[in-house]
């Protein structure tokens, strides 16, 4: 496999910080155009050391089931994100490796601070490790697979359900 | 303490019983203190030696898988009140104490103390506070009331309802693995135990989910605006315990599934063999549960529930899916998939729930007053066997809840155990 250039490593980098200024700033439409068809997009829960493949994950969404969560969120009535969580997000630590021909993985760190005003009006820390599959298209590049490890997904989590 | 008769009313209940701290101290002492309390199920401690972490209200225990049974013991060392195990889940043959390496069984008895040249206190004495154990179905249940009455008195009715969530699997017993999904409430945990069969809710909290899912399923019965054309009832089955019940709307098997009834036909076929084709064709429609069983389990159809309070305003909602065992995985696989629906953080449900209740508690806090729960009190309908069923919409539940509550709080303390007592079988 070649190793990555500087100018694919630098792209790769605008794109995932792209991709964070729309899920912080809640534009659906622009996020959701930055997917693939296949999308996965995974929120694991617990320590990881589950062997069951029935163990229960916080979001585990095809993408259809990705779909109907953005539909939700556009309806006005998602009360939990209505008004939308206000957002910022710091991305660091960004690693990015080609895992094949045309596709990517990319990895970081990760802290949203998210000021939750919908019922405690407090400002919530997210932090956590972040791991994208992204394509290269004929439309440019695109995630296919989304995995947000949490650093306390095993302990009680408050409301999550803006896009992360 | 507060007079909780003066605030709970046949037609309402005030708002203090959800915001004040000398309420909450005082639900920890007769609820969950010496009251009846769901801990775990035996799937989730198969083999000697497993132990799971779990609380009685805001108490820390351990429910252990011992030779001669489950044991729930205070997870707090005799010594110095440290907590004994830290760890969330795992396997061992006795606790030591982290702090002074004092060893206990998974009986709670005291069994070593380093340099014992020096101990001078009766082992016997040290003994962990140990509760009452019951056992329906692999629901494990527990108590620290020094004798409590059985569990099948307090289940009552909602005993049914572990036999609906059980009867689904061609064994008899439902499977919990070992990964839950824990979201914390900042609210009171009444908003929850009362939530969980609130109908009336359904149409407004989860509008968005209505309006963006494709396929609705049983929520076709429930999310609409005709009120004469609700099919899926409310219940009050004694004791605190309540219900909703989607079972009228489904026409054929599996349709809470949303499958059609042939999608698993080494299930249909295990269940039949099981049960019978009558029995089993029935047990497949009905479908599971959606009953609370006071004070803190909750049966949610597809998932497992538990009720944690951590303080008159903090309250975490475990969850992990309701999964049958000796079923074929894709059928297990599905009802994971429609518990991730539900439940949690991220949920199409929950999450806004969630919300709501955090609203609720905050309103209740700087307004306080009476809530209104009159609705449907004229045309419920009491069973001969005391069961009050009424509308989809009602607050039947609600009143059956309080009332039980009530009856509860007002009961005098009761003895409970203590450390140094073990205890016997009930």
């Amino acid at each position: 496999m070649q190793p990555l250039t500087d100018a694919e490593y630098r792209a790769l980098q605008d794109f995932v910080f792209l991709e964070a200024k729309y899920a912080d700033e809640s534009r659906y439409d622009a996020w959701e155009a930055l997917l693939t068809d296949d999308m996965q997009y995974h929120v694991p829960a617990g320590d990881g050391d589950d062997p069951s493949e029935l163990a229960p994950s916080i979001i585990n969404d095809n993408r259809s089931r990705l779909a109907t969560r953005l539909r939700q969120l556009r309806t006005g009535t998602r009360h939990s994100q209505s008004p939308p969580s206000v957002m910022r997000r710091l991305i660091s630590n960004l690693t990015a490796a080609r895992v094949a021909a045309d596709e990517y993985e990319v990895e970081a760190n990760f802290a949203v601070f998210e000021y939750q005003m919908q019922s405690v009006s407090q400002v919530i820390v997210w932090p956590g490790q972040v791991r994208y599959r992204i394509r290269r298209t004929a439309d440019g590049l695109r995630i296919c697979a989304k995995t947000v490890l949490l650093i306390h997904r095993t302990g009680p989590l408050p409301t999550l359900s803006f896009l992360i | 303490m507060t007079d909780l008769r003066a605030l709970v009313r046949p037609t309402g209940v005030h708002g203090a019983l959800y915001n004040d701290p000398a309420v909450f101290d005082a639900e920890m002492q007769h609820i969950f203190g010496q009251g009846w309390v769901y801990v775990g199920h035996t799937s989730e401690i198969p083999e000697r030696g497993d132990y799971v972490r779990r609380t009685l209200g805001t108490e820390p225990v351990i429910v252990v898988r011992a030779a001669d049974g489950v044991n729930v013991l205070a997870n707090r060392c005799t010594h110095r009140g440290n907590l004994l195990c830290q760890a969330e889940r795992g396997r061992r043959r006795a606790f030591a104490c982290p702090y002074h390496g004092w060893v206990f069984d998974a009986g709670g008895a005291l069994v070593d103390v380093p340099f014992p040249a020096g101990a001078e206190a009766d082992r016997a004495g040290l003994h962990l506070r140990r509760a009452t154990v019951e056992i329906y179905r692999g629901f494990i249940f527990a108590s620290f009331a020094a004798r409590p009455c059985r569990l099948a008195e307090h289940l009552g009715h909602a005993r049914q309802a572990l036999d609906r969530a059980s009867d689904l699997s061609p064994s008899g017993e439902v499977q919990i693995g070992r990964t839950w999904i824990k979201h914390l409430f900042q609210a009171n945990w009444k908003m929850l135990s009362e939530n969980e069969a609130d109908g009336y809710h359904v149409n407004f909290v989860h509008d968005s989910f209505a309006r963006s899912v494709k396929v609705q399923g049983k929520y076709s019965d429930v999310l609409q605006g005709d009120e004469a054309g609700f099919t899926a009832v409310t219940r009050a089955l004694g004791n605190g315990h309540t219900e909703l019940d989607y079972g009228p709307t489904y026409r054929r098997p599996l349709a809470w599934l949303a499958v059609g009834p042939d999608r698993y036909p080494d299930y249909t076929a295990a269940m039949e063999g099981a049960y019978g084709v009558v029995r089993a064709t029935e047990i497949m429609r009905a479908g599971p549960p959606h009953t609370f069983i006071f004070p803190n389990l909750f049966l949610a159809e597809t998932c497992l529930v538990m009720i944690q309070p951590l303080a008159v305003g903090q309250t975490v909602n475990w969850h992990t899916p309701l999964l049958l065992r000796d079923a074929p995985v894709e059928l297990n696989r599905r009802i994971l998939r429609q518990g991730e629906v539900a439940l949690g953080p991220s949920a199409f449900l929950t999450a806004d729930d969630a919300v709501i209740a955090e609203r609720q508690w905050r309103a209740l806090l700087g307004s306080p007053g009476w809530l209104d729960l009159t609705r449907g009190a004229q045309r419920e309908q009491q069973r001969e066997d005391g069961v009050v069923v009424s509308h989809y919409t009602d607050e039947t539940p609600n009143r059956g809840f309080w009332r039980h509550y009530l009856d509860v709080m007002e009961q005098p303390p009761v003895a409970v155990r203590s450390a140094g007592a073990p205890s016997c079988s009930p």
